[in-house]
């Protein structure tokens, strides 16, 4: 199943403080596991749409996988695929 | 021997280079990842992978026997695989231990690193040294697999039972294929990917089922590539200390022996340095596997070599890919050979793999995310 790619850039949340997360280069699931970890810790500020994830990864798989996992927890995750990798936005809708 | 490119030698190397380059592409497309379909129920509780695999060894087990009943099937049970030892399970705990460690087995290995990935590079650097080291230590370790012999008679779970192979296989299939589709129903069986050019999981494994297929009917067997891995380590150990190599009794072994489905005689191999049957079936392979991948990453503008993997991980992708040319060899064979091959013909050395990798992944997650991924 396809779902359309994001070709506009994402809009910055101004209020939200934005934590980054360069994962590119590092083995599998490097990608999936720090996320879930740093959205656990944040877990209370995204809660409040104080802060937001956002990831830049190389893992093609992890565009499939976090969508879905942090969408268990509540949250919501919008993905861009851009030259130096896909970025990954995770925050509270 | 050399290789006289008339008759059956033209026909495995291109088999072989087709097969990989299809394998290659479609699996960097889909991130087709073995080791991911057994780590990460353990690490996510999540088996959507596992039922790709399933899906791929049930439409093999199908379409084995159909080209069986036809009689193009030779020959039966493929070569390579031997009767069932205790050996082979351990050899599958320390496989399963080595492919988390090394972030991919050895295929997945291949196409990571037919995309860019350093990582995936010291893994397969890691893999030639393990499957070079294991000639060391092999005399020892054929003397205890004989002694830990389950069936000195039997390669697959069929012949052992004294059954046709219709009566165990096609019941297999069918339990498989009512899980498949109560996954289906269930949406199980797909999920969004917002990766370029994306190819959903469950065609790759059909088209997987595919390749194994055709190399089966043109080359005599399923993919396999690992005893190449200890040809490749002795090619290179020979530069360094040719006499050592020489005196090693394992590089001298010729394992296969075979007359290959286009062939009017025998053609044999082994690990030792040389190209011989070994070279021709699975070099290719893997040129192929790397080359396919490749193509895929540059076609979606994703080819980079990727730097900047932490040093603890580069550790663990040497340590790991070690320990998966080492256990390669011990089982012998890997997860692509038992897994895709070996399963769907139940092999009895295949389904002890698996016992052993099953286990053998599981130490492998904790140990990666309690001193690798932190």
């Amino acid at each position: 199943m396809k779902a359309p790619l994001l070709t506009q850039p994402l809009p910055r949340a101004d209020t939200a403080k934005v934590i980054d997360l360069d994962i590119r280069g590092q083995i599998c699931p490097s990608c999936l596991l720090l996320t879930l970890r740093t959205v656990n810790q944040n877990c209370a500020a995204l809660r409040k749409g104080e802060c937001e994830v956002r990831v830049l990864t190389d893992d093609r798989q992890a565009t499939g996988t976090i969508p879905e996992a942090v969408a268990k927890m509540g949250y919501r995750a919008e993905v861009v695929n851009t030259p130096g990798g896909y970025r990954i936005r995770i925050f509270h809708p | 021997m050399t290789w006289d490119m008339t008759g059956p030698w033209l026909t495995i190397v291109l088999a072989s280079l087709s097969a990989g380059l299809t394998a290659g592409f479609v699996m960097h497309r889909s991130d087709f990842c073995v080791t991911a379909m057994f780590r990460d129920l353990f690490l996510f509780r999540d088996a959507y992978l596992l039922r790709m695999l399933v899906l791929l060894v049930v439409v093999s087990m199908l379409l084995f026997e159909l080209a069986r009943w036809s009689g193009r099937l030779t020959p039966y049970p493929f070569p390579l695989l031997g009767p069932p030892s205790a050996a082979s399970m351990v050899g599958g705990f320390l496989f399963g231990i080595g492919m988390v460690l090394a972030g991919g087995c050895v295929v997945g290995t291949l196409y990571k690193l037919g995309a860019g990935s350093v990582a995936s590079g010291v893994a397969f650097l890691g893999m030639l040294a393990g499957s070079a080291l294991y000639a060391e230590f092999h005399p020892v370790w054929s003397d205890f697999a004989k002694a830990a012999q389950i069936e000195a008679r039997a390669i697959t779970l069929p012949q052992w039972l004294g059954l046709p192979p219709s009566a165990l296989i096609l019941p297999a299939a069918a339990l498989g294929a009512v899980l498949l589709l109560r996954w289906y129903r269930a949406g199980a069986l797909t999920r969004i990917s917002h990766a370029a050019g994306h190819l959903p999981p469950w065609q790759a494994a059909l088209i997987l089922a595919g390749v194994g297929l055709f190399s089966y009917l043109l080359v005599g067997m399923p993919l396999g590539i690992t005893t190449s891995y200890a040809k490749l380590g002795a090619t290179i150990e020979t530069w360094l200390w040719p006499e050592h190599v020489a005196g090693l009794a394992y590089f001298s072994s010729q394992p296969l022996h075979y007359t290959p489905p286009l062939a009017d005689r025998p053609i044999q191999g082994g690990p030792g340095p040389g190209l011989d049957a070994i070279a021709a079936i699975q070099y290719p392979l893997i040129v192929g596997i790397l080359l396919g991948a490749c193509v895929s990453a540059v076609r979606v503008g994703e080819f980079r070599v990727r730097f900047g993997t932490p040093p603890r991980q580069l550790a663990s992708a040497l340590i790991g890919g070690i320990l998966l040319g080492l256990s390669a060899r011990m089982v012998p064979g890997c997860n692509i050979w038992h897994l895709w091959g070996g399963i769907p013909i139940l092999a009895l050395q295949s389904l002890l793999f698996v016992l052993g990798l099953v286990p053998g992944t599981w130490l492998g997650s904790r140990l990666l995310v309690r001193f690798v991924i932190r």
